[in-house]
């Protein structure tokens, strides 16, 4: 009798992973360290990382679930959901369909595992740096923006929807780096680095402040926040092909403009101007308790400011004495649609011919207040809130955040490269030719 | 012993026939009925999804069920078939997934088979025909044709104004008067029936249709109301295996799971596929020389931290326990209670929160203590700070283990201990010590093979960090369980295939370790 019972539970357990085979995947395991891996998160959009600083709480890592009943299923971040919801209720009006904006902590991870199952939404709201990744998945479709709609876009943040010569999504706003200046503190707005740790120095002196700057470096580095300094020299992250795009097989972490960026970095790490005790967990708030007169953040920061009620000016980046500007990446908003969108119709109609109107950029513009990518739409909040050309402004000269796959070995060996320049442990030269030769090896590694 | 067994089965035997009262059969039958219920339900999802496998594999468990259950044969399966099923599917098929999920490339950009893989490859390639005009869109089918099935039809407008009618032969002009338009786009044509946004929706053959035109390329529907002439770049050769991009004349050929250049100039195509790849995945980890040079230091401080972290948690919970045993304390309750606390608060929380008080800065360790130590820029700095942090998580558990175990030890034993005069440390040593292992040994083990893949902890304080100079991949306080996540699902290409393999031998090295302890376990109960 127990053989027999034994036997039929075997051949149970054997039907149930024989149907395994077929069905559900097991990987949870990129979105269970959703926002926590280094190098990603700190590349990753603003509105993911002025969440994560807020309230570790949220950090969640349940995945939402496709909503089945509506025509039109997005996921966002929750920043961006209560604006994209807004749009969304109007497009659903106007054409009688049912959209449903659902909030996802990590979108990029979540939507990945989610599109493996098979149960992926039909858009998304995501970063330009994502675009290259996505494609290797053959997760997002092309997108076709006509001629006469394209140019009424900023050409940068059209540029950036573009991979291989495909345009894979329509952008809606662009974020970048810039220096955000205490009024209060520091009437003046420091031209030159050398000027602002003279500034800052004598704010520490006079016991106004804790700290020249609050710049993120972290322990383990911000390759993100440390590119400015790279670019300023005329250094960077990977050369171009003659069609713009770059090009995985042409890094230069080593070159000289870089490696005389490090040299900045490390003689501000000696002062004191960049320190690796300054992280996402930190930046922000010596700057809103005003223990600092300068940070190099983005727009996605100035919430928190304006709550604390801090009367700040937003300037470009200073320059480096011996180089140029400073010039930080730019990244461009965008909403992708999923190569399997069970609504695919309906999925590109609302990206291509709604989310390209002015009113739905005006709209997305509230979402942490980037200058919008569609030109007429920029003009208009221009008018409204000063800021916005105070953004544009400081981006000027910036290059796009690289969108290859390549990317993803850089962020890691480039910060902590940084991160040791900056607390004085290695010497400029020989640790970022270590980097130089780690990413080269990881990026043939594949 | 073989009387005395057939005695008592005469003596069941003749007991009265026990008569089940009819609530229990009817509780029995809803239970019954419930189960069926909620795996038809089950079952029709999976059918949804398209898992033909998974809908015959939960079919087959709900009818084993129903034997199980529903007779009154196969007594030990009724306790046994709950257990084997969970067992099943949520230890043995994850592990079997893993295993088979290592033998294959699977990972990022290599996720589908290499049909879809190439298509892909190919509509990604698809470029508007240069020249080409932009055309409004209105979708249609003729009049008397269902919405949901006939032949689709597109009615465009061009740039100028031109109004044209397209299927799957190909473009004809449309005359104006029999069309009615609103600004540019086509709302009314005699003979047709134009469909909205929701009916267009639902005919998922839009997306592949497409009117031809000449050289190959076809004007394709970009959303529900614009229309583009688009022709694909790629030509794939079946039956050569090459595809050929028409622009460039470059040819790729399969290699490594994707289209590569044939000539080995230029980036392959985007999209690879999944294929097996054998023992590859385990093969590079005994290989590789980063993997090899980082997997011996970080294997040794694994160790040393699970050991240390129940070691340091244990004795801290013990002797808590001990000194909260003591009945001259008074409200001991409230001590206790306190105590649990850190225990109630979400690693997540804590973790975060313990990394922002060893900042070197602003930390308030720092501050309290007038150190400038760098806690976690430093590699013995940042393994202390993780054990200190394990620590406070940590106690909790083991007090109440310990709080537990202490208050079952039977009081003659600790009497004859005082009787005979021993001291307190002496009665530590050789009596309440031996007894508490017993009872608390296993769980040690638990603790230490918990600890050992103690992923969250890592990766919220330090994310292995700080790393070598030259290595961003070796981290000084990484786990195995960290290090494996970050070469396999951080690196350029995040490989799951990588990953399972990393995670099979690390099953299989836990399950050495922990072979020994459990074995000392059971001599530890002969003791008693």
């Amino acid at each position: 009798m127990i053989k027999r019972t034994l036997a039929v539970a075997l051949a149970s357990a054997t039907a149930l992973t024989l149907a395994g085979c077929g069905g559900s995947s097991s990987d949870g395991s990129k979105s269970s360290a959703a926002g926590t891996d280094a190098g990603t998160s700190a590349a990753a959009t603003g509105g993911a990382k002025s969440t994560a600083a807020a309230a570790p709480t949220e950090v969640s890592t349940k995945n939402p679930t496709r909503d089945k009943s509506a025509d039109l299923v997005i996921w966002a971040d929750a920043t961006s959901a209560p604006y994209v919801r807004q749009l969304a209720t109007q497009f659903g009006k106007a054409n009688g369909v049912k959209v449903a904006v659902q909030i996802a902590n990590d979108v990029r991870g979540q939507y990945e595992t989610a599109f493996k199952a098979g149960q992926a939404p039909d858009v998304i709201v995501g970063a330009n740096d994502w675009t290259g990744e996505l494609v290797a998945n053959g997760a997002i479709a092309p997108v076709q923006l006509p001629a006469d709609v394209a140019s009424g876009f900023n050409a940068q943040a059209i540029a950036a929807t573009k991979y291989n010569n495909q345009t894979y999504a329509v952008p809606y706003g662009v974020e970048n780096l810039a220096l955000v200046r205490n009024t209060a503190l520091a009437p003046t707005a420091p031209k030159t680095m050398d000027e602002l740790v003279s500034m800052g120095q004598k704010l520490k002196k006079a016991g106004k402040v804790t700290n020249i700057l609050s710049d993120q470096v972290g322990k383990t580095g911000n390759a993100y926040n440390g590119y400015p300094f790279l670019s300023a020299c005329g250094g960077g992250i990977f050369g171009t092909k003659a069609n713009g795009d770059y090009d995985p097989s042409k890094v230069m972490v080593n070159s000289a403009g870089s490696i005389k960026g490090a040299t900045e970095m490390a003689e501000l790490g000696k002062v004191g101007a960049l320190s690796t005790n300054i992280d996402s967990t930190n930046a922000d708030t010596l700057f809103a308790t005003k223990k600092t007169a300068f940070e190099i953040t983005g727009p996605w920061s100035i919430p928190a400011f304006k709550k604390a009620g801090i009367k700040y000016s937003i300037d470009p980046l200073p320059s480096v004495a011996g180089c140029g500007p400073m010039k930080p990446f730019l990244g461009v908003q965008m909403f992708f649609v999923s190569s399997k969108a069970k609504n695919a119709t309906i999925a590109q109609t609302f990206v291509t011919s709604f989310l390209t109107t002015k009113s739905a950029q005006e709209t997305l513009f509230k979402v942490g207040q980037r200058p919008p990518a569609l030109t007429a739409a920029y003009d208009d909040v221009t008018k409204s809130d000063p800021d916005v050309a105070k953004w544009a402004a400081a981006a000027k000269g910036g290059k796009l955040m690289p969108n290859i796959p390549a990317m993803n070995s850089v962020w890691g060996p480039l910060g902590q490269a940084m991160a040791d320049v900056v607390s004085g442990k290695s010497q400029p030269k020989a640790r970022f030719d270590k980097a130089q030769q780690e990413i080269v090896k990881n990026i043939a590694k594949g | 012993m073989a009387a005395t067994a057939s005695t008592r089965e005469e003596s069941l035997t003749s007991l009265p026939p026990v008569t089940t009262p009819w609530w229990a059969h009817l509780c029995k039958w809803g239970v019954i009925a419930l189960g069926i219920v909620l795996t038809f339900y089950v079952a029709t999802k999976l059918a949804d999804a398209g898992h033909t496998f998974a809908v015959i594999g939960v079919a087959f468990v709900a009818m084993c069920g129903l034997l199980v259950y529903g007779t009154r044969r196969a007594v030990p399966a009724k306790y046994l078939f709950f257990g084997v099923v969970l067992l099943v599917g949520l230890q043995v098929w994850p592990i079997v997934y893993t295993a088979a999920t290592s033998l294959t490339n699977y990972g990022q950009g290599h996720l589908a088979s290499k049909e879809d893989a190439t298509r892909q490859d190919i509509a990604y390639s698809v470029q508007q025909v240069a020249g080409s005009p932009t055309y409004t869109l209105t979708v249609a089918v003729k009049d008397g044709q269902s919405i949901s099935s006939g032949d689709l039809y597109f009615l465009l407008t061009d740039n100028k104004g031109q109004t044209y009618v397209g299927d799957k032969t190909g473009l004809k002009p449309l005359a104006k008067d029999s069309v009615t338009l609103q600004a540019g786009k086509i709302v009314k044509a005699d003979g047709f029936t134009t469909l909205n946004l929701l009916q267009a929706n639902k005919r998922k053959d839009l997306g592949q249709f497409a009117v031809p035109t000449k050289d190959g390329g076809g004007i394709k529907a970009s959303g529900f109301a614009a229309a583009y002439e688009g022709k694909p770049t790629l030509d794939w050769d079946k039956k050569a295996g090459t595809i050929t991009d028409t622009t460039t004349k470059q040819v790729y050929v399969a290699k490594d799971a994707q289209w590569v250049p044939k000539n080995g100039k230029g980036q392959p195509l985007p999209v690879g596929w999944k294929e097996n790849v054998g023992f590859d995945n385990f093969r590079t980890i005994f290989t590789d020389s980063t993997i090899r040079g980082g997997f011996l230091k970080i294997f040794i401080w694994n160790v040393c931290f699970a050991a240390l972290s129940v070691l340091t948690t244990f004795v801290f919970g013990m002797l808590l326990a001990l000194l909260l045993n003591d009945s001259r304390i008074r409200g001991r309750g409230l001590y206790r209670s306190l105590l649990i606390l850190p225990y109630a608060v979400p690693v997540f929380v804590s973790a975060l929160v313990w990394g922002s008080m060893f900042n070197q800065q602003f930390g308030l360790i720092n501050n309290l203590t007038h150190l400038d130590i760098d806690w976690l820029g430093n590699a013995w700095g940042a393994r202390a700070a993780i054990l200190i942090t394990n620590l406070w998580l940590g106690f909790p558990y083991m007090f109440i283990v310990c709080t537990g175990a202490l208050q079952s030890l039977p009081g003659d034993v600790l009497e004859a201990a005082k009787i005979d005069g021993a001291s307190a440390w002496r009665t530590l040593r050789s009596v309440t010590g031996p007894l508490l292992l017993v009872a608390v040994g296993p769980l040690l083990i638990a603790s230490f093979a918990f600890n050992f893949n103690n992923f969250g902890l890592i990766q919220l304080l330090t994310q292995g960090g700080p790393f070598n100079s030259g290595n961003a991949q070796i981290g000084s306080s990484d786990l195995l369980i960290t290090y494996a996540y970050r070469l396999a699902l951080g690196g350029t290409t995040p490989d799951y295939g990588l990953a399972g393999a990393v995670a099979i031998i690390i099953f299989a090295l836990v399950a050495l370790m922990s072979f020994p302890g459990f074995l000392r376990s059971k001599q530890l109960e002969e003791v008693n």
